[in-house]
């Protein structure tokens, strides 16, 4: 009787895609080892019983050596073996690496079932495998399948409750691999092929000259198609939808709304010179979806459909390898930038996936520069349609400061903090091609969470604002701020009501300052404020809940510090 | 004794080369790692590229390419024909 069937493979073999297609239940898959950073449950129904299934983290080895591996082999561990089948994953062009955790699930007993997965690749790189032949000499099922075009996973289906355990000897490490080479020599027919430009792109992307030029024209075209996207949307999409549909509408709605009570205030806000403004007049049905859907959402879009590009190609890791000697200095090693690229979507997926880092000290390290110099793309967007305008000097000048402060800031920490950072140990994946749909899946998935997530906390974010605003009450906040906004920082002191939003949101926080009519510099003091203070509610929640009270008040503290010191700094610098 | 064999560690070996693992240093968990990634000793090993001057060492293992840093990559002694 099967109570539970367990994914366990290598890191990169598609394990979240295989489960993804047995479950029904999306999870986010990507071409570089330690995607999966939680453990995700699902069911599959088999006959007229509904059995859980739990995708697991990549392991190399039952003999953990790190902890994701630990959570993986502890997991495996729950149950009896009698109630559990387990899924063994394997990437078929890479069967050698591959086959020790699978022999030693073999020698410990587990029911096993092996599923040699992504099936078309090995066929594109000319490696042939002889499935009866390695069921024969494993003694339990083979069955082959390409999980992202759903290919082999009815018959994987079918045999799962074939799962059987079988006997083999208990080998020590070296023996173990003389076993898989005997077995891969058996089973394991490579043809002879020319290399491809795959192959030949592969290989350049890992040496110091050609990887730096193609790491610069990848980010460089990156950045450009990001921005080109995000812009086509804008103009042709949503804004003619705000200024040719909403606009008038809302303006005849006003019309005949002569009263302007508290009700006008909440849902429309303030008319500039008699007219809608849908960047100031901050109201319920103007200010608040013209800032999610007409400046951050078409960001929101371009930005994932790249990242999401790389991330499923395989390029991410090779960037790792470029980038591993400086993030050394700031106590990070190159795997890092996984994380930060991640952040620089969303703060707090960016930080989930420190996970992929050892140490406790790397995971504090990254997620506290994270949180103060990794704008997001709300915040981003923001800071581009506040500062816009005035030209790229002002955008690139945050940024810039960004920058300035993860430097000093990883380089002090690597020095105060007690602990070594571990090395690096990475498995490189070849590139890989995903077919469009599972692009479109993992974008839809991405942009529909931000979706649910962003919208209801700004349209309630921007309704508390303007309640607080008719009833007066932000003026016992703003006059408590006022020395240090304005002495200190060289703002108004009504700006100190944008910085406490921030916390709620980002992209909320820009609808409140818009409306004060700041100077350009000031704007670039509060923008780059609003960056490196507090991260969003969300974003401080995952902190607390990944590095613990203890460390969450560390990292606050050095925010608020922070803060302090570049914001005063900034103040005598550009302002004075 | 035609033949001369060097040994040195992965750090020194010039990309494109071939080498032997015959020994690698440091702790267990280190070791542990390495073979389950698949270099253990007497494993040939190719040196693909060294990344700056104490950044990375890539080196393919069978059919996986692997990144090592820097002090790892010292720590594999290998033995070159």
């Amino acid at each position: 009787m099967i109570k539970k069937i367990y994914l366990i493979g290598n890191p990169n073999v598609g394990k979240s895609v295989v489960f993804s297609r047995l479950t029904g239940v999306q999870v986010m898959s990507s071409n570089y080892p330690g995607t999966t950073v939680e453990i995700s449950k699902g069911y599959l129904r088999l006959g007229d019983e509904e059995i859980e299934i739990v995708d697991l983290p990549g392991t190399y080895s039952l003999e953990p050596t790190s902890n994701a591996e630990k959570v993986a082999v502890s997991l495996l561990k729950e149950y009896p073996k009698n109630e559990i089948a387990v899924v063994n994953i394997l990437d078929s062009t890479n069967l050698e690496r591959n086959l020790l955790l699978t022999l030693q699930l073999i020698e410990e007993g587990f029911p096993t079932i092996v599923c040699l997965n992504m099936c078309d690749d090995a066929v594109h790189r000319g490696v042939g495998l002889d499935f009866k032949k390695l069921e024969e000499s494993l003694q339990i099922p083979v069955i082959s399948t390409c999980a992202v075009t759903g290919a082999g996973i009815k018959l994987l289906i079918d045999r799962i409750k074939e799962a059987k355990p079988a006997f083999r000897d208990k080998l020590v490490h070296e023996a173990r691999w003389v076993e898989i080479g005997k077995i891969v020599e058996q089973v394991q027919r490579l043809e002879h092929r020319h290399h491809t430009l795959r192959e030949v792109l592969e290989d350049a992307s890992v040496r110091p000259l050609t990887g730096l030029i193609m790491a610069t024209g990848v980010i460089y075209v990156s950045f450009k198609i990001v921005r080109f996207v995000g812009e086509t949307i804008i103009n042709k999409i949503t804004d003619p939808f705000f200024f040719n549909i909403l606009q008038p509408f809302l303006e005849k709605l006003t019309f005949y709304w002569k009263e302007e009570g508290f009700w006008f205030h909440l849902l429309i806000g303030d008319l500039i010179n008699g007219k809608i403004d849908f960047k100031q007049s901050l109201g319920v049905l103007t200010t608040a979806p013209y800032i999610e859907f007409g400046m951050v959402l078409p960001y929101v879009i371009s930005f994932y459909l790249i990242l999401s590009l790389l991330e499923d190609i395989g390029y991410l890791p090779r960037l790792a390898i470029l980038l591993d000697n400086v993030l050394h200095r700031l106590g990070l090693h190159g795997y890092a930038i996984i994380p930060v690229l991640l952040g620089f979507g969303c703060n707090v997926p960016g930080i989930l996936s420190t996970r992929v880092l050892e140490s406790k000290r790397e995971r504090f390290i990254a997620s506290t520069i994270i949180s103060i110099g990794v704008p997001c793309v709300p915040l981003q967007a923001m800071i581009f349609g506040l500062l816009g305008r005035f030209g790229g000097l002002y955008v690139g000048g945050v940024y810039l400061v960004l920058f300035i402060l993860v430097l000093i800031l990883g380089v002090i920490l690597n020095r105060i903090m007690p602990g070594y950072s571990p090395e690096f140990l990475l498995e490189i994946p070849p590139y890989r091609f995903p077919p469009l749909h599972m692009l479109a899946q993992k974008l839809y998935f991405r942009i529909r969470g931000f979706l649910i997530e962003a919208v209801p906390i700004v349209l309630i974010g921007v309704a508390v604002i303007n309640i607080l605003i008719y009833f007066n009450l932000f003026d016992i906040v703003t006059r408590l701020f006022s020395p240090v906004i304005h002495n200190l920082f060289g703002l108004p002191k009504e700006a100190i009501v944008a910085l406490v939003i921030g916390f709620l949101r980002k992209d909320v926080a820009v609808g409140m300052l818009m409306p004060l009519g700041l100077s350009a510099k000031q704007l670039f003091i509060a923008a780059t404020l609003l960056a490196i203070s507090f991260p969003c509610v969300a974003t401080f929640i995952v902190l607390w809940k990944e590095l613990g009270v203890k460390d969450l008040i560390k990292s606050t503290l050095i925010m608020i510090s922070i803060s302090i010191i570049v914001g005063a700094a900034l103040n005598f610098i550009i302002l004075r | 004794m035609s033949e001369k064999i060097k040994k040195i560690s992965l750090v020194q070996m010039k990309p494109n080369h071939k080498g032997k693992v015959i020994e690698i240093l440091g702790g267990t968990n280190l070791q542990d790692r390495l073979m389950n990634m698949g270099v253990y000793k007497n494993k040939e090993i190719t040196k693909l590229s060294h990344i700056g001057l104490r950044g990375p060492v890539v080196i393919k293992a069978g059919r996986s390419i692997l990144a090592l840093g820097h002090g790892v990559a010292a720590k594999v002694i290998l033995e070159q024909e």
